[in-house]
């Protein structure tokens, strides 16, 4: 008789998709427009991108060292929350902002919520909101702190306005090739659109995001651009749309899960995107309305829960009723 | 449709489910041979669906190949027949492959074992609706391709059936016996339906078969001649493509609501071993002794479809096929499919007339050092439950006890296919916790 047969429960067979291999897409899928940052911001964008990263990594040993759990630096999320936050951040931004913002991403919108799986809110999001939003309660850290600052030389782009800002106060921009391609101002991510389509266009061969979201979001504030009379064009370039689109919205964690919430929530975004651009003027209005349909997901996912195969299906009106 | 035409993977499906890795190749293409009787043999008193059988034989009496052994005055039941002719040594509870232990008639062969010898030679069509049923009855058969239900009781319906549709689907990877019996046994098979089709009233039969068995889909359809009362329908390659509802649907279009039972839709689904089954207990008034299983897997040194008595211990199953018992450590034993099969810790467990296979998943293949992390809400198992259901939810609410939940996630129209733990990037046994919360439910 054999020693030690295996008798675990059915299914028998695994599908050999894991998380960490979903996450490390993610990365692969950022590193083209990693790089554009740093061709364009120099060693102060490959700064951030480190300092995010590390510091992501030792907020989530930190935090669940304290919360007496084994840490999940595995299936890499940390890591990548860490990398979305730099990737948010502009590059003029004092670095302890982003170490803050990286914190509040990983120990606050992450751990502190359960852990990978139970955060209501984009981790990185939260953390670089959360920041813009505090950051002028902190101002004496950039006095205190000035001394630790890192000197990595003059950087042109940064003093320059964001593309955003340029379109608001009706600046005019290089052409649509420039601006598709390869354009410094806004955030690190906002260095070149074309390069995160790429890595949208990446993540969606793979199969790890759902191209429902970044269609009805592009798709809304494209709809809506062209009927506040803005351009279209410009509208979809500008302002981190992109990575919204392709890589924050369709954050599994925090987007609905089946195919008709998507709809909803893409929809949504773009249309809150379109009122903070036209109505309210804000320059971070992808930020904010992603954020801001996190919070309604579950209420989604109520509304637009579909019925099970064994449904009985409705009785027809009888023509008394 | 031409169906000489079609290509593999092409073909009608349900919506969602997932594609498995088929592994079939181990075994479909070798021909169906017996295995060697074994010296024990061990019926469950219980194996199907349905009252269990009460014994009609005592300890030391002697038993002929297929004298009948056991029944119930039941209705929902199957009689019991003597696997083997020989001697009843026990009756006792022996292990079964659920891991428990079920009341069993251990008899040792003893003389001659010849093969089933007819006790008769009837021709169908001689035959009423009823003496075919009675047949059937008496033969004890139950639905083979792994439900277990008695087939008499299936078919004994009141209700207007038009359709029976043949299920040849055999959607589990590695599983090749229901293939093996399209293309060797095309024309008993044919009869078999004939038969049911006359039981139940059926104008018209679908024979089901998945295209990654193009070789029976044009045996069949070629012995068919076109025929228009027998129709071979191809469908695409996706798990779980043989459950009986979805195939109901996929086929006929009508839904399929919890709680009816298939005559009451006008259509009754058998499995392609059942209906084989059906054919020897009518023509030969043979009864389920023996059945076709696979014994599979990629160190399996033998592998094949064999004809195994019903009672045949795992054990006789695997050293007939070359495998030492002693060189399984860190293996597993698997009763049926890889999906839904059941893991065996103990070989002197015997097969009983729904087990379609014995599989052997050496150490490489057994992954057991994964472990599981929280949900990240990735919508795989939503989007492949072929339910429509959300495992996602399911398996959280029964993880944490909240089983007050459960139902309104409509736990019990879950059929435990494993499509969601196999596609979870998470490894959550999806599955085993849903498994394990319906009783719990079923108390509240």
């Amino acid at each position: 008789m054999a020693d030690r047969l295996i008798a675990t429960p059915p299914p028998h067979l695994k599908a050999g998709n894991t998380v960490s291999e979903a996450m490390r897409d993610v990365i692969i899928a950022l590193i083209p427009v990693s790089l554009a940052s740093i061709y364009f911001y120099h060693y102060y964008a490959a700064f951030l991108l480190v300092l995010c990263m590390g510091t992501a990594a030792i907020t989530e040993i930190v935090v669940r060292a304290a919360l007496k759990k084994r840490h999940t630096l595995g299936d890499l999320s940390a890591v990548l929350t860490g990398l979305f936050v730099a990737l948010l951040m502009s590059p003029g931004s004092p670095w302890w902002t982003a170490v803050l913002a990286t914190i509040l991403a990983v120990g606050v919108a992450k751990e502190l919520m359960g852990g990978l799986g139970w955060n209501l809110f984009n981790p990185a999001l939260f953390g670089s909101v959360a920041t813009i939003i505090l950051a002028p309660w902190f101002g004496f850290l950039s006095r205190d702190l000035s001394g630790l600052n890192v000197n990595f030389g003059p950087i042109d782009a940064i003093s320059q306005a964001t593309p955003r800002a340029m379109l608001m106060q009706g600046a005019s921009l290089p052409d649509y090739g420039t601006m598709l391609l390869g354009f410094p101002g806004g955030a690190l991510s906002e260095t070149s659109p074309l390069l995160v389509i790429i890595g949208g266009a990446f993540l969606l061969y793979r199969g790890h995001i759902n191209w429902r979201i970044p269609v009805a979001m592009i798709g809304t504030v494209a709809v809506l651009s062209l009927l506040a009379g803005g351009d279209v064009i410009y509208e979809m370039l500008t302002g981190g749309l992109m990575l919204g689109a392709f890589f924050m919205a369709t954050d599994w964690v925090t987007s609905p899960i089946n195919n008709k919430g998507k709809w909803v929530f893409g929809i949504a975004i773009g249309a809150l995107v379109a009122v903070f651009r036209f109505g309210v003027g804000a320059t971070e209005g992808v930020a904010f309305s992603i954020l801001i349909m996190n919070a309604f997901v579950p209420l989604i996912e109520r509304l637009t829960k579909h019925p099970s195969f064994s449904e009985p299906a409705p009785k027809p009106a009888t023509e008394d009723a | 449709m031409a169906l000489n035409d079609i290509k593999e993977g092409e073909g009608k499906s349900f919506v969602g489910g997932t594609h498995v890795p088929h592994y079939k190749s181990y075994t479909d293409s070798i021909a169906i041979e017996r295995m060697a009787i074994p010296d024990e043999v061990v019926v469950h008193l219980s194996q199907h669906i349905g009252a269990p059988c009460e014994p009609l034989v005592a300890v030391g009496d002697t038993v002929m190949l297929g004298e009948k052994i056991a029944d119930a005055d039941a209705y929902i039941t199957a009689p019991l027949h003597a696997p083997v002719s020989g001697e009843v040594t026990a009756i006792e509870e022996r292990p079964n492959a659920e891991g428990g232990e079920t009341m069993s008639i251990v008899i040792a062969a003893k003389g001659e074992q010849d093969a089933y010898q007819p006790s008769v030679e009837r021709n169908p069509d001689d035959m009423s609706a009823e003496e075919l049923k009675e047949a059937i009855r008496d033969a004890g058969l139950v639905g083979m391709g792994g439900a277990a239900f008695p087939t008499y009781v299936n078919i004994n319906t009141d209700q207007p059936v038009d359709t029976l549709i043949l299920n040849g689907a055999e959607c589990e990877p590695f599983l090749t016996c229901d293939h093996r019996l399209m293309l060797e046994r095309a024309d008993e098979l044919i009869k078999g339906a004939e038969i049911l089709m006359r039981c139940i009233g059926a104008k018209k039969t679908y024979i089901a078969v998945e295209t990654n068995k193009l070789d029976a889909i044009g045996v069949l359809d070629e012995k068919l001649g076109g025929r228009d009362d027998m129709e071979v329908v191809p469908l695409a390659v996706k798990y779980p493509q043989g459950y009986k509802s979805y195939l109901i649907k996929t086929i006929t279009g009508r839904d399929v609501p919890r709680g009816a039972r298939s005559a009451a839709l006008g259509c009754i689904v058998r499995n392609v071993g059942t209906t084989f089954a059906a054919y020897e207990a009518v023509v030969y008034g043979k009864p389920l002794i023996e059945r076709i299983i696979s014994v599979t897997g990629p160190t399996v040194p033998d592998p094949g479809n064999y004809v195994v008595r019903v009672g045949t211990k795992a054990e006789h199953i695997l050293s007939e096929c070359g495998v030492d018992p002693d060189e399984l450590d860190g293996a597993k034993v698997i009763f049926g499919g890889p999906m839904t099969g059941l893991a065996q810790d103990n070989l002197e467990v015997p097969i009983v007339k729904s087990t379609t296979g014995v599989l052997v998943l050496p150490p490489e293949m057994v992954r057991e050092d994964m472990v599981y992390s929280d949900c990240v809400r990735c919508g795989l198992c939503v989007q492949r439950c072929p339910n429509w259901l959300y495992p996602n939810e399911l398996s959280i609410l029964a993880e944490h006890g909240v089983y007050g939940d459960l139902e309104d996630w409509d736990i019990w129209d879950c059929i435990e296919c494993g499509v969601c733990a196999y596609v979870c990037p998470s490894n959550r046994p999806i599955v085993h916790f849903i498994k394990r919360a319906k009783p719990i439910v079923d108390e509240l």
